[in-house]
């Protein structure tokens, strides 16, 4: 009862506002104060989107931020526009992904022209998580996390932009860009290894990085961990950098039951979540590979 | 002389399996008896003694063809009475399985208490194979435990991290929003004076007016 009630209103004031943009457009409006009309207009659109948003009707919501968005861009007030875009883009999130990423986009236009990349950074993320989880479309969401991690460099937040790296990075490692992967981590985890509060997930990285390695080539791998463990000693203690000497060892004697064992015996300490899994099975299909080849 | 070898053999014979008897005899007796027995003992290993050094001449008086079998029998007899008197002194000393039971009260079948005691050692150890398994376990979980507490204390550092760069920048611009304050409210205060000093012109100007248009009319009326 009440959200019809609101919904009611909401048109309403969405009515009004319509003829106010109208009014406002003809010859007397424009003499007479238009911008103040216009003003109101905006007011207007906004006052029934957020009723929208209380009867959840959240693609009326959406339209209704647009519309004000658009009014305002009229009215060359860029930042007002943009907060009316990221709104809209919030409500459409709800019903209709692609008409909020497309929202999204136009206001992060706007913010890229004004300077403000750090916003604009911030809502590349959201669309590449909207990318990652309704519309499944890994590409892109690689793209704008991409996007999003050079916009926070360039503003020397770089432990943002190392949350967005490592996305792409697992992401890549999954579509099986092992280079790029690899890269990432390697850059990763040396900027960690230097500050104290990340100096604990480096040997993470580290591992990571070893095993994208791993997948392409097994000398790589073996450089690689060399080379790891003599830019960061505490790295050789931890358990990932023995697994993964004990990973290379049976691999170079084909033997794919020392693989296996060695595999669940860190699997009864932690247990391997989804990506690790998949990358250990890759390397276990090419080392099963091999030795078919070799018979 | 080889009979009288063998006769000696006999005797040696004889004397050595009651030495033997006594012997045995000897752990489970105590106090009188005990001392009698071996008194007796010494006295029997004595004549053995004797009896040796007998057979020793006698084989000396053997030819050196034949005396081969006898000397080495005459060793073997010797070997024997070094082990009995061996055993002798043992025996003196020895404790019996008799004088225990005397103590702790017979306990009638041994066999079926040792087993009873075999029993109860495989549970004991058993009960300890398990404790020290259970152990074990609880040590496993709680380096899992340990390794998954790293595995937080990771993420929640990589947060504060983050946050302290957010905060950080925040505090930035927040300087500036301040400084950018100030200048504007310096702007406006100017605005304001110039706004002032215009208003005060235009009143002069208006004034000066005035008083032309005022000057013009006077001199008219006294021109005419």
């Amino acid at each position: 009862m009440d959200n019809s009630g609101k919904e009611k209103e909401a048109t309403a004031l969405m009515a009004e506002a319509e003829k106010k943009v109208k009014s406002s457009q003809s010859f007397f409006g424009s003499l007479f104060g238009g911008s103040s009309k216009m003003e109101d207009a905006c007011d207007l659109y906004g006052r029934a989107a957020n009723m929208f948003k209380m009867a959840k009707n959240w693609s009326a919501s959406g339209n209704a931020f647009s519309q004000a968005a658009l009014l305002h861009l009229q009215m060359q007030s860029k930042h007002d526009a943009a907060t009316n875009f990221i709104d809209a883009g919030n409500a459409f999130k709800k019903s209709d992904p692609q008409e909020a990423i497309n929202c999204l986009n136009r206001a992060i236009e706007i913010y890229t022209d004004m300077g403000r990349f750090t916003i604009a950074a911030k809502h590349h993320v959201t669309i590449a998580e909207i990318y990652e989880t309704e519309l499944v479309d890994i590409d892109k969401a690689i793209a704008h996390y991409e996007q999003a991690a050079d916009y926070y460099k360039g503003e020397e937040s770089t432990s943002s932009a190392n949350k967005c790296l490592l996305k792409v990075a697992t992401y890549a490692a999954q579509l099986e860009q092992y280079p790029k992967a690899t890269e990432i981590y390697e850059q990763v985890a040396t900027h960690a290894m230097d500050s104290t509060l990340l100096k604990y997930s480096a040997k993470d990285y580290f591992f990571k990085a070893a095993l994208c390695h791993f997948c392409v080539d097994m000398l790589n791998a073996k450089l690689a961990v060399q080379k790891y463990e003599e830019m960061f000693p505490a790295f050789s203690d931890s358990r990932e950098c023995k697994l993964v000497k004990k990973l290379l060892d049976a691999f170079e004697e084909q033997n794919v039951d020392a693989y296996t064992d060695a595999v669940k015996e860190y699997d009864t300490i932690s247990r391997l979540d989804q990506w690790l899994t998949t990358m250990l099975l890759c390397i276990k299909k090419s080392l099963q590979d091999d030795e078919s080849d070799l018979r | 002389m080889s009979s009288d070898f063998e006769t000696y053999e006999q005797d040696f014979g004889t004397l050595t399996a009651d030495v033997t008897n006594k012997i045995g005899r000897i752990p489970k007796l105590a106090g009188e008896e005990k001392t009698q027995l071996v008194l007796n003992v010494d006295k029997q290993l004595e004549e053995v003694r004797e009896l040796l050094e007998q057979m020793d001449l006698e084989v000396r008086e053997i030819p050196i063809q034949s005396r081969g079998m006898y000397s080495s029998r005459l060793k073997s007899y010797k070997q024997e009475m070094e082990k009995l008197e061996k055993d002798f002194k043992r025996s003196r000393i020895a404790y019996s399985d008799e004088v225990r039971n005397e103590l702790l009260g017979d306990d009638g079948g041994s066999s079926e208490s040792q087993l009873i005691k075999l029993r109860e050692e495989r549970a004991h150890l058993l009960d300890n194979t398990e404790r020290l398994e259970r152990s074990s376990r609880r040590l496993e979980a709680g380096y899992q435990i340990a390794v998954e507490t790293e595995q937080v204390g990771q993420e929640i550092l990589a947060n504060l991290h983050s946050d302290r760069e957010k905060i950080q920048r925040s505090r930035d611009r927040l300087r500036e929003t301040d400084a950018n304050l100030g200048k504007s409210s310096r702007i406006l205060t100017s605005m304001l004076r110039r706004i002032i000093q215009n208003r005060v012109l235009v009143f002069i100007l208006g004034a000066i007016i005035l008083l032309t248009i005022v000057l013009a009319i006077y001199f008219n009326l006294r021109g005419h």
